[in-house]
């Protein structure tokens, strides 16, 4: 992680080799939670095998001839303590992995979200917010259950597993067998469990998220459905997809009916208390310790039925601990370059022979070619996928190039200061998104220190001020808030205004929005045409008008520049281009 | 999801009787009868035979108190032991793999019933209600009830446990038994009080937690912007507080549930204690055997378990019947589009006329009134109007998604509610405004409505639209993946996709409702060759945007608040100066080449002057 575009530093360090390792060196920050768990569980144990012993001990002074009252007297006081006792214990047991699961999971999103800021434009261009916020909130979620209930039901049943071998070794050395056959065989089998269950689980979840999109594409789509006459299809199509479902869900269903430690524990049971029994005839134990005994082999019973959720879970935490490393240890491909290059920009931009193949996308650009003076406006067309916003993207480094160069006032771009390109470069995306702060704040978000006068000076020549004022609060309206929705076209004027207050000396606009209505439109032109005026600009447009009076026009098709020039060139040297001017 | 039962009601929901709720259950349920009584069989005999273990054990203790009896004794008490364990799990394993079938086959008739309904359903059924909901009741609620059959199956067996334990107990002593059963009711009062103290704090959590969940999401979508503008430190304070709030939260939560089990759990204890020693009188007292006592101590908890565990299930056996209760309101909710016939048209030429028609939705007030429309076969017509002039309604009517109140409305001089339904819509196109594409590939979107088609066929259509050149920007052609609602390729080209659909059925009568998105040019002229070609094929009504469609149309309907107001064509009306010019002026005149130069004066030159030369461009 040294090479990182914006670095705060986490609190503590933590090992992101194994997500087994990252779990731990996050938990052990937590050592004395754990702790209190820890004790909370073994004393939870230990007191819920103390009955038993007493059980033995009431049962002996009762059949030894004269009942000792005294000792039965202390017997049940004895189990009255622990068994509260014990409760207070398993509080501390139970609250301590739920707050320790809970700080887990502040940590390690806190932690996941810093990687996430240190990111290159590059790695967040290329992921999808999606997969990102899934991770973020599902996969952190599972590492909290991976604690509680998880380990806590892991030890803490765990536990029981080794009561019967105490009270057994207590009471004969010989007892010994019983329970630690079970427990050789009930892990052997735990761990063959999980591993055909996997399998077998995931097919469920695949089986019902296949069923779920096409259900919810099904009723989204009902008007396409309808109109298409094809509801008796789309049921057909249903009934396929949840046989599936149903099926991997009733194999699911059989595997837990096969979960043998269950029988496991029946011989267990058995023959431990034949054992006892034995013990007992040859008079090498009291007929009390056979209660004891056996009352603690019962205690096995707990772990056996709680051992199917509790170690899938922690599987689970450990697959979603992958998924957030594999995220977090992602290559960084791009620098900061401090020392580099930072001067303020003129605002010329050359791109000399640039190819960028990107694998796996469309995207892909093929040898593009072209000057641009200080404070042209360049219009950029082209049909979705013929490398349009690669293009632009290689202007603020988001990308490098793989062949070829592109230089911003004659220095490529690999040798400026990366902050003091950004920061002289902005990007209006197509997809804007704007935050559930009030519009003042979202317009102020790039230059925090603004002042009202400020704000508003840019919103007004992002000719937004105008409908602003039409909210009923205004400027301290609040985005998203009681149906407050803004059209495509107000909503890139307040980006527009979040611009301008940083006054850039390039501006990328990627401009995809149209405009219902004439006004609307002549408002958005004006505003286009005021951003444009004294800085560089390239827009990404649709719009006719745009193109028709930019300074330059890059035709995009599929990854090279089909047609370059004025407006007035490509009237006269391209067809299509020309066609576009056609009324039919 | 049981804490929000309830809190999402809908106006089709209705209230059964119990007797009809629970005689419609049984209904899905009676399929599986015979699975459904061997598992209550397996799950009595379950029942039944765990209650034995302590009674036989205290049976052997009794006489090894009375001496070392006789090794058989050992061998037949281990051996039933065993017997009793094996079969538990005997019964365990027959119950466990029925019910996981029962469970599935239930959801899956219950699902499907629900989701058959609701495609079923009129289209002013999904006008109105939310598609999510919809959604919820088909998968959540289900499956909700399907836990509700586990649960009653648990609830079973837990009741019966208690019972057979009581009986033995209180054939053993009745006054010990009775001193065990004064527990019951602490219990009960203890754990319902935990329950609605967590229900509280859960519901509250959750509202809040869905809070900070929207602005964890938030913070995340917003990296990409603040990277932008170098605005990390100011995103990430807004992240850290609200990550902050939620782990306090969270813990708040955890403290309340974690403090549930270990008092029922300690109350279990004061319950053996207080056993321990009120037996232990009464063996001293010769009520009872030492062996008894030391079976009540083992029955403590094998009673009171299921007492617990009854208490809490009450709520989730409520959650089960109203989720139940919303699967069949949705099922039953009742059809407002009718028809009366069952006419299978051979051909539909495309005649289309509207007699008088009155319209409105549901109680809203009237869309269309009295209206008269009369569409030749093989004509196009284009409606324009502001929004809410009833533009969309009468698309909707001749697609019969809807019902009207009065009038007549025929195609082929025939009334619409004497066709069959889906026959009449094989010959109708239709293209959303949003085009609605399926996860899949271009080739299987193309071919929805006519499952026949050709590949062969499908390429010959695409290569009418120029030279097929929009199939190469795809990347794979025809095989190329559109991802879910085809989110993954670009608005225009959903949109040819959607026309290449209709250029496939050949309906007679073609539909459009169009896009106000915006389209690259080049992807535009493409739309609008596909757009010439349908136009030519069948009789078509278009709710036109882009002021090249309107141009296109034999006729333009102008029309405001249901009423016709003007119709002719694009140079007439512009040239009579009515309601059309002005239209134009509000939604069409940024559309027009002319627009296109005058923007280089307007927008582009020192002076900007808009709203002098506004009326100019428009005459």
């Amino acid at each position: 992680m040294s090479i990182s575009e914006f670095a705060i530093p986490f609190r503590y360090k933590t090992d992101r080799s194994t997500p087994g390792r990252w779990i731990v060196s996050h938990a052990i920050h937590h050592w004395f939670i754990f702790l209190i768990a820890v004790i909370g569980t073994i004393g939870n144990a230990a007191l819920a095998s103390l009955p038993a012993v007493q059980f033995g001990v009431v049962f002996s002074t009762l059949t030894g001839g004269s009942p000792n009252l005294e000792v039965i007297h202390r017997s049940v006081l004895i189990i009255l303590i622990s068994q509260v006792a014990r409760g207070v214990l398993q509080f501390g047991r139970n609250f301590g992995f739920e707050v320790l699961a809970q700080r887990m999971e502040r940590d390690v999103r806190d932690e996941f979200y810093i990687a996430l800021l240190g990111k290159s434009m590059t790695f967040h261009s290329l992921q999808s917010v999606g997969d990102l916020m899934a991770r973020a909130t599902n996969d952190i979620r599972e590492v909290n259950f991976l604690f509680s209930p998880g380990i806590n039901m892991v030890l803490g049943s765990v536990n029981f597993l080794f009561i019967p071998l105490v009270i057994g070794a207590q009471i004969n050395p010989a007892l010994l067998i019983a329970p630690s056959v079970f427990i050789v065989a009930y892990f052997a089998y735990i761990v063959h469990y999980l591993k055909i269950l996997q399998p077998i689980t995931s097919k469920v979840r695949s089986t019902f998220g296949i069923m779920n999109s096409r259900l919810a594409e099904a009723i989204d789509g009902v008007e396409t459905v309808k109109a298409a006459a094809q509801e008796e299809n789309e049921i057909e199509l249903f009934r396929q997809n949840i046989k599936a479902y149903r099926d991997a869900s009733v194999e699911q269903g059989d595997v837990e009916a096969r979960f043998i430690p269950l029988l496991m524990l029946a011989l267990t049971l058995g023959f431990g208390l034949l054992h006892a029994l034995f013990l007992f005839e040859a008079g090498t134990i009291p007929l009390a310790n056979v209660i004891s005994y056996f009352s603690a082999l019962s205690l096995l019973g707990f772990p056996t039925n709680t051992s199917i959720h509790s170690y899938s879970q922690i599987s689970l935490g450990i697959a979603s601990a992958r998924r957030l490393l594999a995220v977090m240890n992602a290559e960084n491909n791009l620098d900061q370059n401090e020392s580099g290059y930072a001067k303020t920009m003129r605002g010329e931009v050359v791109f000399k022979n640039v190819s960028f193949p990107y694998e796996g996308h469309k995207s892909a650009l093929q040898d593009i070619s072209f000057q641009v003076h200080p404070g042209q406006t360049v219009a950029i067309v082209g049909q979705t996928g013929s490398g349009k916003t690669t293009l632009v993207r290689l202007i603020n480094r988001t990308y490098d190039p793989k062949q070829g160069q592109v230089l911003i006032d004659g220095v490529d771009l690999r040798a400026w200061k990366l902050d003091a390109l950004r920061s002289q470069i902005s990007i209006i995306e197509q997809d804007i998104f704007l935050f559930s702060k009030s519009i003042y704040d979202n317009i102020a978000f790039g230059k925090p220190g603004a002042t009202r006068e400020e704000v508003i000076e840019a919103a007004k020549s992002a000719q937004a001020h105008e409908f602003i004022m039409d909210l009923e609060n205004g400027y301290d309206t609040i985005i998203g808030e009681r149906g407050t929705t803004l059209s495509g076209g107000q909503r890139q004027r307040i980006a527009l205004a979040r611009a301008f207050l940083t006054d850039p000396k390039i501006l990328i606009l990627d401009d995809s929005t149209s405009a219902i209505d004439s006004k609307t439109e002549d408002e958005i032109q004006k505003a286009i045409k005021i951003a444009s005026e004294g800085r560089t600009t390239f827009i990404i447009t649709h719009r006719l008008s745009q193109i028709r009076w930019s300074d330059l026009i890059i035709v995009m098709r599929k990854g090279k520049i089909s047609e370059i020039g004025t407006h007035e060139e490509l009237m006269q040297t391209s067809r299509a281009y020309r066609n576009l001017f056609i009324e039919d | 999801m049981a804490f929000y039962a309830g809190l999402d009601s809908e106006t089709y929901d209705r209230q059964y009787s119990n007797k009809a709720l629970l005689s419609r259950i049984w209904s899905y349920a009676r399929v599986y009868k015979k699975q459904i009584i061997v598992i209550l069989i397996a799950i009595f005999l379950q029942g039944s035979i765990g209650a034995l273990p302590p009674l036989l054990i205290s049976k052997v203790l009794d006489q090894g108190i009375a001496g070392v009896p006789d090794r058989s004794v050992f061998y037949l008490l281990a051996g039933l032991v065993i017997i009793v364990e094996v079969l538990g799990f005997v019964f365990y394993y027959i119950n466990h793999r029925l019910l996981a079938r029962v469970i599935a086959d239930v959801n899956r008739d219950l699902s499907t019933d629900a989701f058959a309904a609701s495609m079923r359903q009129d289209m002013a059924f999904h006008d109105h209600y939310s598609s999510g909901r919809i959604l919820s009741r088909i998968t959540t609620d289900t499956r909700d009830f399907s836990t509700f059959i586990t649960i009653t199956m648990d609830v079973a067996n837990n009741a019966l446990q208690s019972l057979i334990t009581a009986i033995i107990l209180l054939n053993t002593q009745w006054r010990l038994a009775v001193t065990l059963f004064m527990i019951v009711p602490v219990v009960i009062i203890i754990v319902s009080f935990y329950r609605s103290l967590a229900r509280r704090f859960t519901r509250q959590g959750m509202r809040a937690m869905a809070n900070v969940n929207a602005t964890i999401k938030e913070t995340i979508s917003g990296i990409a912007i603040a990277k932008n503008f170098r605005q990390e430190e100011s995103i990430y304070r807004d992240f850290k507080q609200t990550n902050d709030v939620s782990y306090e939260m969270n813990v708040k939560r955890g403290m309340i549930l974690s403090v549930v089990f270990p008092t029922t759990r300690a109350l279990g204890g004061i319950a053996t204690a207080v056993i321990v020693y009120t037996g232990s009188n009464s063996v001293i007292a010769g009520l009872i055997s030492a062996g008894a006592w030391y079976m009540f101590v083992l029955s403590i908890d094998r009673f009171l378990q299921p007492v617990m565990a009854l208490t809490s299930y009450w709520t989730q056996v409520q959650t089960g019947l109203s989720a139940a209760e919303r699967i069949f309101a949705l099922i039953d909710a009742e059809h407002t589009v009718i028809q009366t016939g069952n006419y299978i048209p051979t051909q539909v030429r495309g005649k289309i006329d509207f007699n008088k028609l009155t319209f409105r939705y549901n109680t809203g007030k009237e869309v269309l009134k009295d209206f008269d429309l009369h569409i030749q076969e093989g004509e196009n017509v284009a409606i324009v109007g502001h929004t809410g002039a009833g533009k969309s309604s009468i698309a909707r009517l001749i697609a019969r998604f809807y019902e009207f109140q009065s009038g007549e409305l025929l195609i082929d001089d025939r009334d619409i509610r004497s066709y069959n339904l889906r026959a009449l819509r094989q010959h109708m196109g239709l293209v959303t405004q949003v085009p609605f594409l399926f996860e899949g590939t271009v080739e299987e979107n193309i071919r929805f409505s006519q499952p026949e088609i050709t590949r062969e066929e499908i390429l010959a259509l695409a290569y009418q639209i120029g030279d097929g050149e929009w199939l190469e920007t795809f990347g794979e052609g025809l095989d190329t993946l559109v991802g879910e609602r085809g989110a993954q390729i670009s608005m225009g080209q959903r949109q040819l996709v959607a026309l290449m659909r209709v250029l496939a059925q050949k309906p007679s009568v073609f539909i459009l409702d169009e896009a106000t998105a915006s389209i690259d040019p080049f992807t535009e002229k493409q739309i609008q060759t596909a757009l010439n070609l349908i136009l030519k094929q069948s009789t078509s009504v278009l709710i036109a945007h882009r002021l090249s469609t309107v141009q296109s149309a034999d006729r333009i309907i102008v029309l405001d608040e249901g009423v016709i107001l003007e119709e002719g064509n694009h140079e007439q009306l512009l040239k009579s100066g009515g309601y059309y010019a002005d239209l134009y002026n509000t939604y069409f005149r940024h559309q027009s080449l002319e627009y296109v130069e005058k923007a280089g004066q307007i927008f582009h030159s020192k002076q900007n002057k808009i709203s002098s030369s506004q009326d100019k461009a428009a005459a």
